[in-house]
């Protein structure tokens, strides 16, 4: 992220997946684990969101739908993480029956209160979130915010394919990341964390 | 984002911009590197089912693993599937207005009248399902007076969904002649389950208006039960069985 901001968030990949899953189809293993490293860190973010601590056990179920069924994708880079987003948002919302609870707002919320604080290590230059703290944020939106910030911001779907995932309109889900990230920018403020964030963030990576 | 070191008092963070959050909050949530772990055992999973052969394209058939991009656009519609819908509601809008106006006097022209516009909105799709057609008048002189075509479909459709829910085999739920019909009113084999998608969503749109047309509505009462899901033997059911008395006083 050196280079500043990317066209659009996951696109510069979307090439580079595409090949491979058509490649994986074809039965190449070692495509199949390329398009596993590119889409896995984004799904198991939005599964965090969602489902919180079980986020991995969930992604083990997803990957499992995702090889059995890769026969049946039709797409590229960009449809394949809309396709993965929807088998895993399934999967997670079918384990949330099983449990009979609601999905986590609350949980990682509470957990949040007993975290440190927005930073990792007092000494680190560059001030970014730690990742429980980014998502104990997230876990903190509306159920609708959430999963579209997640979606549009984590799993880098663009709005069409973000409204396909939720099965709402493109509005709708414009509309909930645009007040989620706000929420969250407003939240940031008040806590003071953002100083030299944003700024740096770009410069050092 | 200004930085405001500089500044008399203590240094006011800069407004976090939501867009730049965005890409914090991307980077921190992905976190850390993939378990190595998770992935073989992912990668095992692949070779399973590949060497399985349950990867081959011959499976291809659900609308839902089309992500095409002009597929995406359009919310994962087909524009076939979109303009039947459209059809399929003005038509039914029409009928259920039609037949509130009908009354009693009206049931074998009711009757005859739901056979007509919905072989005239499933002509869009294909060609229209003749047999079943040809019966709705001589329903209608025994009294059964209800559209057989949406019947049948309905139940038709029912069984094809049972056997993408429930994982049987097609050949155990639906025989050939019901399954063509399928086809015909979809217009061909790829388009039975939006066309089922459809029938089952509007008879549910049928069961409200029924619901509000009330006791106009010739020989159903608006809680009417749902059609026995043996494919093709819709046709035969006497409403009088299990329905309220009020269904054959009008």
């Amino acid at each position: 992220m050196g280079q500043g901001r990317q066209p659009h968030r996951g696109r510069t990949s979307d090439g580079e997946l595409g090949a491979a899953v058509a490649r994986a189809q074809e039965g190449d293993e070692a495509a199949f684990a390329v398009a596993y490293r590119i889409v896995q860190p984004g799904l198991l973010g939005y599964l965090r969101g969602l489902v919180g601590d079980e986020a991995e056990d969930v992604a083990s179920d997803t990957w499992l739908e995702i090889a059995r069924d890769l026969g049946r994708f039709r797409g590229e880079g960009a449809g394949f993480r809309g396709w993965t987003a929807t088998i895993a948002r399934h999967r997670a919302l079918d384990h949330l029956r099983r449990l009979k609870v609601r999905p986590r707002a609350s949980a990682l919320e509470q957990d949040m209160l007993d975290l440190p604080g927005p930073h990792s290590t007092h000494d680190q230059a560059l001030e970014s979130l730690s990742t429980e703290y980014a998502l104990g944020l997230v876990a903190s939106l509306p159920r609708d915010q959430a999963e579209a910030v997640l979606l549009r911001v984590v799993v880098g779907l663009d709005g069409p394919a973000a409204a396909r995932v939720l099965g709402k309109r493109p509005g709708a889900v414009r509309t909930a990341a645009h007040r989620g990230l706000k929420r969250l920018a407003s939240r940031l403020d008040a806590e003071g964390v953002t100083d030299d964030g944003p700024s740096t963030l770009g410069e050092s990576r | 984002m200004p930085e405001r070191h500089d500044s008399d008092g203590p240094p006011t963070p800069p407004a976090a911009n939501p867009s730049d959050l965005a890409e914090l909050l991307a980077a921190a949530v992905r976190g850390g590197a993939v378990d190595a772990d998770a992935e073989r055992r992912v990668l095992a999973a692949f070779r399973a089912a590949r060497d399985e052969g349950a990867h081959r394209a011959a499976a291809r058939n659900r609308r839902r693993d089309d992500w095409r991009p002009e597929r995406v656009r359009r919310g994962g519609r087909p524009v076939r599937t979109t303009l039947v819908a459209l059809v399929a509601s003005l038509a039914l809008g029409g009928v259920a207005v039609a037949a509130i106006g009908s009354g009693s006097g009206g049931t074998r022209d009711a009757g005859a009248e739901r056979g007509g516009p919905l072989p005239a909105s499933s002509a869009s799709t294909g060609p229209p399902v003749t047999a079943p057609n040809q019966s709705a008048p001589a329903q209608a002189d025994r009294g059964f007076s209800r559209p057989p075509s949406a019947r049948d479909t309905e139940a038709h459709c029912r069984a094809y969904d049972s056997v993408k829910k429930h994982g049987k085999k097609r050949g155990q739920v639906l025989d050939s002649t019901t399954w063509q019909r399928l086809i015909q009113a979809a217009g061909g084999a790829e388009n039975v389950g939006a066309y089922c998608a459809e029938q089952l969503a509007e008879k549910k749109e049928k069961k409200k208006e029924k619901g509000n047309a009330g006791k106009s509505k010739p020989g159903k009462s608006p809680k009417a039960p749902k059609v026995s899901k043996t494919p093709g033997g819709g046709a035969t059911k006497n409403p009088k069985s299990t329905k309220s008395p009020e269904s054959k006083a009008e």
